[in-house]
């Protein structure tokens, strides 16, 4: 054999053993590609065209994965500068936005993709709401996905807090201060929380390490079960007829129809042509390339957008912080400005009553609202009393944290935004 | 596995052994969350020499920014209040002749720190004073007083 023909048979070997599958022609190929590749197996080998379709996912729990992936790359870069001491903290944000080459830019892309992640993972539980997409047996996951948003707001909490500058400081401040109201353990959480009694060296360092170490440790475990209960339960769907029982499924074998054996679907019993085995398989098209090419669409969008925004707008540094002097007005961090609202009314109620409720509602509702109705379909007619109760609570949140942040100017009182 | 009487010896032995691994698990987890409680602090003292009493001009408040707190100098005697405010630990500003304002959320305060509106829960707080032997005024932020208090030098 020429020489030629053994590399090129040697470097397919050793392609193989990467990639077992090759690029895939056949269908049979295509889904064991999907199955047989680490990163790809999260992937059902086929799905329903109704879950592709962008305007019923809008993408955005895609969106939210990307934007968490984005942060923990941006993230890891920023901590190959960033001290956790205060004035090192601080000179290390300076140094990032002067000196670091390409650092203003990383450091721009953390702040935004954690902004935009905020709103897209409330958009997400607001599209699963609305889409009913929380019922059985996809109970669970939206307990899990409560918890995730719940962990998307301490992580950009605590990673408020790292620049130490006045914006930084004095968010903490308050944020810290509404957490001490919750009753008997307010002080214990706020004690902790600052390693003391007020924000100095031992808070940055815990806010740090939660926010570098401990919360995305959670965070990734919490996103691998979210994401293998998604696997499991299958994307939601509109109710479709009960299909007849096939053979197998009779005999107790396993049903053909789930969808974690769909290779075996595929080549277990070739005899069968896929259709008629499956039921449901009917109208579901190849994850590759239909699921997987809108994927990457949305990964390419969203690093341009980025990107660009990076570029054009900076991301704030006041000057560095001082706890003798409070801003005018002292506010959270915008996501809080809501609460913030309220804790301006009574502290008690803005800063732990309110929360607790919401938090217990949120977790409560696929067991509070457990009738099978109206899944999969946007604003589903059966559903009208739970979308207009979810829908009037989301806007009230909306209409108060908006009111924070532009209408609410020196000591609080109320402002026009176009008024300065 | 349920408990009778009189038990044999493996039950015995399995039962304890669980209850073992039970409470040193428990009492590991329980020192570990102690162990997310600082004991020592370094944060300045909550007891500290606040100057002499001569450099407090009589009749206007005097502000330590390091200590956020209010040194008073008046006819009837000295006095300190705390310029945290009580809603969210904000800084308040002293306003002459009204008392205190709140930058955070407009909580209004008296001269004698006591809450006029807002939404403050609680009054400004009143430390006690003393004199040092190096005849400095000294605060003591652990030792809280009534606004009737006045230390007299």
């Amino acid at each position: 054999m020429p020489d030629a023909a053994r590399l090129r048979l040697w470097l397919r070997s050793v392609g193989r053993s990467v990639f077992r599958v090759g690029w895939p022609r056949t269908d049979k190929d295509r889904a064991a590609a999907m199955i047989s590749s680490f990163f790809l197996h999260i992937h059902s080998a086929k799905v329903q065209p109704h879950s592709l379709r962008p305007s019923y996912t809008l993408g955005l729990g895609l969106l939210s994965f990307y934007l968490f992936g984005v942060l923990i790359i941006t993230g890891i870069a920023l901590m190959l500068y960033y001290i956790p001491t205060p004035l090192a903290a601080y000179r290390s944000m300076k140094d990032l936005q002067f000196v670091v080459t390409f650092g203003m830019v990383l450091r721009n892309m953390h702040r935004w993709a954690a902004h935009v992640m905020v709103i897209a993972v409330f958009l997400h539980m607001c599209r699963v709401f609305f889409t009913g997409a929380y019922k059985i047996p996809r109970q669970f996951n939206w307990v899990v996905g409560v918890g995730l948003f719940l962990l998307t707001l301490f992580l950009s909490f605590t990673g408020y807090l790292l620049p130490w500058d006045q914006l930084s400081l004095w968010a903490i401040t308050v944020g810290t201060n509404m957490a001490s109201y919750a009753p008997w353990l307010g002080d214990y959480l706020k004690y902790l929380l600052l390693g003391g009694n007020v924000i100095g060296p031992a808070t940055l360092l815990r806010f740090y390490v939660l926010h570098c170490v401990i919360l995305p440790a959670i965070a990734v475990g919490l996103v691998g079960v979210h994401f293998f209960r998604v696997r499991k339960d299958g994307l939601s769907a509109p109710a479709r007829p009960e299909p007849a029982p096939v053979e197998e499924e009779r005999s107790g074998r396993f049903p053909a129809s789930t969808r974690s054996y769909g290779l075996m679907a595929l080549t277990d019993r070739p005899a069968l042509p896929v259709e008629e085995t499956d039921p449901e398989a009917e109208d579901e098209v190849m994850a590759w390339p239909h699921l997987l090419y809108r994927e990457l669409i949305v990964l390419l969008a969203l690093l341009v957008v980025l990107h660009v925004v990076s570029l054009l707008f900076d991301a704030p540094l006041e000057e560095l912080a001082d706890p003798t002097r409070t801003p005018n007005p002292a506010k959270a961090p915008w996501y809080f400005l809501g609460l913030q609202e309220l804790v301006h009314y009574s502290a008690f109620i803005g800063g732990v009553l309110v929360p607790t409720i919401v938090v217990l509602l949120l977790l409560l509702t696929p067991y509070l609202d457990s009738a099978p109705r109206g899944v999969g379909v946007w604003f589903a007619p059966e559903r009208r009393w739970a979308n207009w109760i979810f829908g009037v609570l989301a806007s009230v949140a909306i209409l108060l944290t908006l009111i924070g942040t532009y209408f609410r100017g020196t000591n609080w009182a109320w402002v026009w935004p176009w008024t300065g | 596995m349920r408990l009778t009487w009189p038990m044999t010896r493996r039950r015995f032995l399995f039962t304890t052994g669980t209850g073992a691994v039970v409470a040193g698990v428990l009492g590991f987890l329980g020192a570990t969350v102690r162990y997310l409680f600082p004991n020592v602090l370094y944060e300045p003292a909550s007891r500290f020499p606040a100057g002499h009493p001569g450099d407090f001009p009589a009749g206007e408040p005097s502000f330590l920014p390091d200590r956020r707190l209010f040194v008073f100098n008046s006819s009837a005697g000295f006095y300190a209040i705390s310029s945290v405010c009580t809603h969210l630990g904000c800084n308040v500003r002293f306003v002459a002749g009204e008392g205190f304002a709140c930058p955070c959320h407009g909580s209004r305060f008296d001269l004698n720190g006591q809450v006029v509106s807002g939404p403050a829960p609680r009054p400004l707080a009143w430390f006690g004073l003393s004199l040092s032997p190096r005849g400095e005024l000294v605060v003591d932020e652990r030792r809280t007083v009534d606004p009737d208090y006045r230390f007299k030098v």
